[in-house]
């Protein structure tokens, strides 16, 4: 068997929201996972009961059965998977395969967080690590190191990363589910944030939110009798080059989203061309020059020139993050771009829809730049 | 997997200690640099490990490195965390001559001085009775 045959041979059919996002101190990671499930359920129109298999991304720890047990069901197929920020790509292959060959007929999947209210469990276990009696805390250190590296390398930094910033904060800004919805920035705002680790300003990082996000996935013959039009996975991708930020090869690109993007660009039997739009992970301002870099949509360096004049922004010719992202909108990691793909392609996006999308590449990437996921989207 | 709450510890870290990366630090303690030299392909490895990346050989002995290299990448922090209260301090990753890369600050100039591909050399800061961490300062 190859992997292409499982081209459109399943469906994403149900997206749900916790009822709050941000920060919910008053709530619990499960109270917002069943939020999150009970509302991908109605929105695909389906009933508990049929759901019978059930994937969960475990930062807040805990286990998928439990989850199942509240939700009053039994399991055909269930796992907690965990690669970080690649998880959704990584889930979403597990559930078109379960899927696809029968293990269960529906496939919930689920991210669960309270880390605004700091609850989460990032790194916990793994290897022993020294990086704390150096002073090394944090994503954005570890991010900033290989950004810092890029702009010795290829001429990337702060003029490239506020046209990014302003670009998602503008899709953002037409999404009432967004965090920054009502909070517009200019490139003026931008440079005035205040530094977490230079060379990364405040803006330059993703929020740090509560909250769950989940859907479903089931074959495309199950899809079409359901509520929701079926939007097809086409494509899928991984790539992970597992060494850390400190052995990093690859901190400048290109990452593991140069093979899992061809990898999955092979299985949809399609080209970057064939692209409408991209939700990206985007951890940081940097992540979304690297990964499209990576990907091929413009060669080492040219991101200067790429992002400029709105070209990815609302009214733009080449969208990307459109919800704002995890910069902009919420960070549930992978689950943010994921869904979003999903609501662009369905054509529900409200204010922020963009103009008849065919292709929505969406990705996720884990680690500092370790595991990389792609899912490509089509309607 | 137990719970922990998001950020930093409460109190300055020190470095992790297992079985892996004792003789690491133990070494340091005697103001050594040591990476492990695999016994079947002769290649260095680091962080310790008991695996060599080069060949899947499961036994090692520690030999001295130069304490030489370059500044690979940097950060400037300029908030303060537990037991990082003289801020900005920087965070580098130096790649040693012998092809290592460690993590360390630069210490011994501003943080606007530091610059990419730098030559540094390793000085020692003995941060407890048990530690002394391999940090590096510009050749002089």
């Amino acid at each position: 068997m190859e992997l292409r045959e499982l081209r459109d041979k399943t469906a994403i059919v149900g997206v749900g929201y916790s009822e709050r996002q941000g920060k919910v101190a008053d709530s619990t990671p499960m109270r917002l996972a069943l939020e999150a499930a009970k509302s991908a359920i109605e929105d695909a129109g389906l009933k508990t009961q049929d759901i019978d298999g059930l994937l969960i991304q475990p930062v807040m720890g805990g286990h998928s059965y439990d989850i199942a047990a509240r939700m009053g069901i039994d399991l055909r197929y269930t796992a907690n998977v965990d690669v970080m920020g690649a998880s959704s790509g990584c889930i979403t292959s597990h559930a078109a395969m379960a899927a696809a060959f029968g293990q269960a007929n529906y496939v919930l999947c689920i991210y669960t967080t309270m880390e605004a209210s700091g609850r989460a469990v990032f790194m916990a276990g793994g290897p022993a690590r020294s990086s704390g009696a150096f002073g090394l805390f944090g994503a954005a250190m570890e991010y900033g190191l290989a950004a810092r590296r890029a702009m010795h390398e290829w001429g990337t930094g702060p003029e490239t990363w506020a046209e990014i910033a302003t670009n998602q904060r503008k899709w953002a800004n037409l999404n009432p589910r967004a965090t920054m919805y009502d909070k517009p920035m200019t490139k003026e705002d931008y440079l005035a944030e205040p530094w977490i680790a230079e060379p990364f300003r405040r803006a330059d990082c993703c929020l740090v939110s509560d909250g769950a996000r989940a859907f479903i996935v089931t074959t495309a013959d199950r899809a079409k009798a359901l509520k929701q039009p079926p939007v097809y996975i086409s494509g899928l991708g991984q790539y992970h080059h597992t060494d850390d930020i400190v052995q990093s090869k690859f901190a400048t690109g290109p990452t593991g989203a140069k093979q899992s993007g061809e990898s999955a660009l092979k299985m949809a039997g399609i080209t970057l061309k064939d692209i409408s739009a991209c939700e990206i992970y985007d951890c940081f301002t940097y992540t979304v020059e690297l990964t499209l870099q990576s990907y091929g949509f413009f060669k080492r360096g040219e991101g200067k020139d790429f992002f400029k004049n709105g070209r990815t922004a609302p009214g733009g010719e080449f969208p990307v993050n459109t919800s704002g992202g995890l910069l902009s909108e919420v960070y549930y990691m992978g689950f943010t771009p994921l869904t979003e793909a999903v609501v662009q392609l369905r054509g529900q996006g409200g204010p922020r829809q963009i103009k008849d999308p065919h292709y929505i590449l969406s990705s996720g990437n884990g680690g500092i730049l370790q595991t990389h996921s792609t899912v490509i989207l089509r309607r | 997997m137990t719970m922990r709450p998001a950020g930093p510890p409460p109190t300055r870290p020190v470095p992790g200690v297992d079985a892996d990366t004792k003789p690491f630090w133990d070494f340091c303690k005697q103001h050594e640099l040591r990476v492990q030299k695999c016994t079947a392909c002769g290649q260095l490895h680091y962080p310790p490990s008991a695996f060599c990346p080069h060949c899947s050989n499961m036994t090692s002995e520690w030999v001295k490195i130069s304490g030489k290299g370059k500044v690979y990448s940097f950060v400037i922090v300029r908030r303060k965390y537990p037991g990082f209260d003289q801020v900005p301090y920087v965070v580098s990753i130096i790649e040693t001559t012998e092809g290592m890369r460690m993590l360390s600050n630069i210490v011994g100039c501003t943080p606007e001085d530091v610059k990419i591909d730098m030559p540094v050399e390793v000085t020692w800061d003995d941060i407890t009775p048990e530690f002394s961490l391999p940090k590096f300062k510009p050749v002089s």
